[in-house]
């Protein structure tokens, strides 16, 4: 199952050139990510949650340390752990329909087998009327919609969220954070959000990670005490805004240090 | 006024903004003919220098009735439209696989690319006389300039193209789980075809320009030897009327691969 565990995970980038000196970019954070939770990591700019994010992808492998998922270490990146941009890294010739479909029909999937999930997909995210558009006829809100339909139709046990609604304007950005906890309630796939946003972060998360400075260790978790199913009146509570201060602090002191 | 009476008048304007500027070009069209009929009709020139624009329209239609230098108009045309067509059909047939290979393989690229480049801002004009020298005057040089000339212009856009994929889209790829020839022919290629065919269209332009330029040096047929024929037996009227042929071509030509490429890159509009 969706299991992610990180050991001592640490990445190093070499120089850009002769004289400047190695980054640090991750050190030494270990994590365990239980199937079905959703976890939320926020931290200074620059500080290693992307890498993070994109080590557990397969798009980079950690300079040491061990990544495993469902108790297997991964060898590059596959649809079994889904990411979904900050960028709707849509393919911009084909329409809505196709995008989402593209990967079952590459890996040769017979279309029997996902024709009906992506009509449930693209259904969930509201996008049944729009098949046959493409991304440019489309706002934003709308095409990260696509990106994650396209990411649920290839029945990944993880989802890895970089940034996703952080371009987005607060109203949409709300609508479509109801919108993943839905997904999430009727398709329980893992979920490791990254974001910049701490409201975001509480209301979508099981637990919160805050990562330091750079180089990015894992500084402190926050269990939400909210249950599932979440609404917008969790806002407003005051373990709510307790929690949201707490976190702000943690993330201050990077920001200060 | 009644609201039916306010619905043309709008209705009226709609259209007359929308024609507005092609009425324009057409004017600008008519007025450049009219300013051409004023000065050779005041005979501010002579009529050996520069014809009329009704010289020009008779001796056109003796030319489509009697053809030029034993030839119809028509095989005139074919030939050059031959040339220039098939020295530009196989430079992109060939720039382009080789252009996405130069962005593919690092090592291939830093091979050709100096190579390329250098040859790049040399006019494909500076290379008649080698050509001639080389392979001779009849068909096989003409072709083979307009060729290398096509070619590069789009292979090093093809290369600058493919570079210029952005990382996300090919990481969505990946992710996707395609191999690594899905990728380069369903992802890469796709999304580096606007910036091919920028090159395919300078290939297109290149070739019908330098296409004249080698049929005014050496040919029995085609636009450009008409021009050089009539010039060097002083019928001017026949200058212009392969000048306006060439014309009209090159344009048709630039219309037909925008139309080509609005369709094929409908899905960039308004992005």
């Amino acid at each position: 199952m969706g299991t992610i565990v990180l050991d001592a995970v640490t990445k190093i980038y070499p120089a850009a050139d002769g004289r400047s000196a190695e980054v640090v970019a991750v050190s030494d954070v270990g994590m365990t990510i239980a199937d079905g939770e959703i976890i939320c990591l926020v931290g200074p700019s620059g500080c290693g949650k992307s890498t993070v994010l994109n080590m557990i992808a397969g798009f980079e492998s950690p300079s040491s340390g061990r990544i495993t998922v469902s108790g297997k270490d991964i060898f590059g990146a596959g649809p079994d752990r889904m990411v979904v941009f900050q960028s709707p890294a849509l393919f911009g010739w084909m329409t809505v329909w196709e995008n989402i479909t593209f990967g079952p029909r590459k890996r040769g999937v017979p279309k029997a087998q996902y024709e009906d999930d992506a009509h449930r997909f693209i259904k969930a995210v509201g996008l049944e009327d729009f098949s046959a558009h493409y991304p440019y006829q489309l706002s934003g809100g709308m095409r990260q919609r696509v990106q994650i339909a396209r990411a649920l139709t290839n029945q990944p046990e993880i989802l890895l969220m970089d940034e996703p609604f952080g371009a987005l304007d607060f109203q949409t950005r709300l609508l479509m954070q109801e919108l993943l906890l839905k997904v999430w309630s009727e398709f329980k796939p893992t979920i490791l959000f990254i974001t910049h946003d701490v409201d975001e972060a509480i209301f979508l998360g099981d637990r919160v990670y805050v990562m330091s400075r750079r180089p990015g260790r894992l500084k402190e978790q926050f269990e939400v005490p909210f249950a599932k199913p979440r609404s917008i009146e969790m806002l407003t509570d005051t373990r709510f805004v307790t929690l949201k201060d707490k976190i702000l602090h943690s993330i201050r002191e990077e920001l200060a240090r | 006024m009644t609201d039916k009476s306010q619905m043309t008048h709008r209705r009226r304007r709609l259209a007359v903004s929308r024609w507005r500027y092609p009425l324009i070009s057409l004017v600008s069209i008519i007025g450049m003919i009219g300013v051409w009929a004023l000065i050779t009709g005041a005979e501010l020139v002579s009529s050996r220098v520069l014809p009329s624009p009704g010289d020009v329209l008779a001796q056109a239609d003796h030319m489509v009735r009697n053809g030029y230098a034993g030839n119809p108009l028509i095989v005139h045309i074919g030939w050059s439209l031959f040339r220039a067509v098939s020295g530009f059909l196989l430079g992109i047939a060939l720039a382009i696989p080789v252009g996405l290979l130069m962005s593919y393989s690092k090592t291939f690229g830093a091979i050709t690319q100096p190579i390329f480049g250098f040859f790049r801002p040399i006019p494909p004009i500076a290379f008649i006389p080698l050509m001639i020298v080389w392979f001779g005057i009849g068909e096989t040089s003409k072709v083979l300039l307009i060729f290398a000339a096509s070619f590069n212009y789009t292979v090093l856009n093809s290369a600058a193209g493919m570079r210029s994929v952005p990382e996300q889209l090919v990481r969505a790829g990946v992710n996707l789980g395609l191999t690594r020839w899905q990728l380069f022919t369903s992802v890469m290629f796709p999304a580096a075809l606007p910036s091919i065919l920028t090159g395919v269209k300078t290939s297109a332009a290149v070739s019908w320009a330098v296409l004249v330029a080698a049929e005014l040096l050496a040919a029995q047929a085609g636009l450009g030897f008409i021009i050089t024929d009539a010039g060097t037996f002083f019928r001017i009227s026949d200058v212009f009327i392969g000048i306006l042929i060439i014309g009209v071509i090159g344009l048709s030509i630039e219309f037909l691969i925008t139309a080509f490429e609005r369709r094929l890159l409908h899905w960039q509009s308004k992005v």
